[in-house]
């Protein structure tokens, strides 16, 4: 069998032998790897007709740290750190990945109270994710001002996690089997302090930003992505959702303790950048939700179930689980020879996915339109790359 | 506020794929198209605006509400989490006695090779023991799985994080004040002279870390170099 991949250089001469519908000559741009508002070292070729985006080829590859390669050298327990320097602002979820599928495949049994430690840190990150993504965005649009404010609240819950973790960002918090550390003595009661602090400053957010009529107008059908082009892309998370597919895999297939408690899923009825930006509001409000239903009754019990330093093997054969974190569905695929190390690993990252309905978003919108549309993305590039 | 309405958000529940999900909808809005809509727009324009920038203004007006820490100058007040991952260290008795058996366990488990252990055989004890415990710190990632895999609890993590220097090799230490048994081994010997005897003392720079290093190749040692500057 013969696979044709077409190279950079294929691509951007195919794209430029396309006709162009204009009498104007069309030119190419490069946008990064050095851009500050793709968020990383994300580069993007435009093929531009005057200011109006034509097409979007993305090239990636410039935080490539083969994670996967280095996976198939590491046991199960050391694959858990790396995946803290995939999509570094949910952490705690991407190690979850990971233990979900080691567990299932290695027949591991965790306790209700693993479970709900799991489930409070993971809604902590999303919202702490979400709030960095709120004030970016901001900050992408012209507004600085919801950066600090978003970086003000995103510090207390890092502190919140610091105290029971003992880092900021780089968590390897949830470990096949259970999790790293039990919860600080002062953990409950600083998360009830800070959902009490937090939901009027969430109101104060859509006063300050989502309130703004110039950042409705720059939002509102921009970047439109339909249902069907969404999930032909792969888009998951926030992206899909805002396009009207209600599918979150917290409702759709749950784990940890989603489903015992309450929530809502937050759906887009347009599908364009204000519903992405709205659904990420609204999920933080539904995260406050889930906390609120846990963080009173954490059962009792052992933290960690397997000892830390006993070998973990996996029976030979193919693996997959995936979990829901703050960006999409991240999955992880084992290939088991039955050793302590991988044949091979696997990440189905969500920012890989959701780039690429860039593409269909992006043609046919100006270039400030794409600063709002890879804004409302939330990209996170070493996620993309791993 | 703005053009959208936010109370307008309607719950409802959808279906998907012969599931029923609870939903939420995001709310919409926008501006009025009519010359009897100019009106509203302007008003609801200023409204938002002003609204928003009244909570910059609050937050300009009262001091109290800033949360900014002055880093390098709340150097001494600054006290980190107890759990704070940063530098590794031994654990030690009150007599300055470590735990560690040289068992190898964290060698095993560390992800990226940034602990080197050398054992050596006890000149008293005539069993193995610790001689050098490497632990570079330029290349560790703090996934603090040494320090859960350690069955004698003999080292731990601190939350000393300014690990800036001039010279990556001064980021490798010699982690054990002295080679020798455990704590729980020395208790065996009996006699003072012979536990002293068994007791070696290291430094943090010392022979297996380069920064005792005058014998890298192509490496000039620190001393030299600092004439040089």
């Amino acid at each position: 069998m013969n696979v044709h991949v077409s190279t950079l250089d294929e691509k951007t001469r195919s794209s430029l032998a396309i006709e162009s519908h204009s009498e104007t000559e069309e030119y190419f741009i490069n946008m990064g790897p050095q851009h500050p508002s793709t968020h990383g070292v994300l580069r993007l070729i435009l093929k531009l007709d005057g200011e109006t985006v034509r097409e979007v080829i993305p090239v990636l590859g410039y935080i490539h740290r083969s994670i996967e390669k280095i996976s198939e050298y590491s046991t199960y327990r050391q694959i858990v750190h790396l995946t803290d320097r995939m999509d570094y602002l949910s952490a705690i979820m991407n190690n979850w990945a990971v233990a979900r599928t080691v567990e299932k495949a290695a027949e591991i049994e965790t306790n209700e109270r693993i479970e709900s430690i799991r489930t409070i840190v993971s809604e902590l990150e999303r919202i702490h994710s979400h709030q960095l993504g709120w004030g970016v965005l901001g900050m992408d649009m012209g507004a600085f001002t919801p950066f600090l404010y978003g970086f003000r609240d995103r510090e207390m819950i890092t502190d919140i996690l610091e105290e029971t973790i003992g880092a900021r960002l780089t968590m390897n918090y949830i470990q096949p089997g259970g999790v790293m550390f039990d919860i600080h003595p002062d953990f409950v009661r600083k998360v009830k302090e800070y959902l009490a602090y937090f939901k009027p400053k969430l109101d104060e957010y859509e006063d300050l930003l989502s309130g703004n009529p110039i950042l409705q107008q720059r939002l509102r059908n921009v970047g439109i992505m339909d249902a069907e082009t969404a999930l032909s892309m792969g888009a998951t998370g926030p992206v899909l959702r805002a396009s009207r597919v209600p599918y979150d895999l917290r409702k759709i297939e749950p784990y940890g303790m989603y489903g015992e408690v309450e929530f809502r899923v937050a759906i887009g009825t347009a599908g364009d950048c204000w519903d992405r930006y709205y659904v990420r509001i609204e999920e933080m409000r539904q995260s406050m939700r889930i906390i609120e239903q846990l963080i009173d009754n954490i059962p009792e019990g052992k933290f960690l179930l397997k000892k830390p330093a006993a070998k973990l093997t996996i029976p030979e054969g193919r693996h997959y689980s995936q979990i829901e974190t703050a960006r999409g569905v991240l999955g992880f695929y084992i290939v088991s020879e039955g050793k302590e190390t991988p044949y091979r690993a696997y990440f189905r990252t969500p920012n890989f996915h959701n780039l690429w309905s860039l593409t269909a978003m992006a043609p046919g919108g100006r270039v400030g339109d794409l600063v709002a549309i890879i804004s409302s993305l939330d990209l996170v590039i070493p996620d993309i790359d791993r | 506020m703005g053009f959208v309405n936010f109370e307008s958000a309607k719950e409802s529940s959808m279906d998907f794929g012969g599931l029923p999900v609870e939903v939420v909808e995001a709310p919409r809005g926008a501006p009025s198209n009519t010359v009897l809509g100019t009106l509203p727009n302007i008003r609801k324009v200023l409204f938002s605006l002003f609204k928003g920038m009244s909570i910059t203004l609050r937050y300009l007006l009262h001091p109290s509400t800033v949360v900014t820490q002055q880093y390098p100058e709340n150097r001494n007040e600054l006290k980190m989490f107890d759990r704070y991952r940063a530098r590794l260290k031994f654990t030690y008795n009150e007599a300055r006695e470590h735990h560690c058996t040289g068992c190898l366990i964290c060698e095993m488990v560390c992800p990226n090779a940034s602990i080197i252990i050398h054992n050596r055989k006890g000149p008293v004890t005539g069993k193995k023991e610790i001689d050098h415990f490497l632990w570079r710190w330029d290349i560790c990632t703090f996934c603090n799985a040494c320090v859960v895999a350690c069955p004698h609890n003999a080292l731990e993590m601190t939350g000393n994080f300014e690990s800036a220097v001039y010279d990556r090799r001064l980021l490798i230490y010699n982690l054990n004040a002295y080679a020798g048994p455990p704590a729980n081994a020395l208790k065996k010997i009996e006699d003072p002279e012979e536990r002293k005897k068994a007791m070696e003392a290291r430094d943090v720079y010392c022979e297996f870390t380069p920064m005792a290093g005058a014998s890298l190749p192509g490496i000039a040692p620190l001393a030299e170099k600092k004439e040089q500057d």
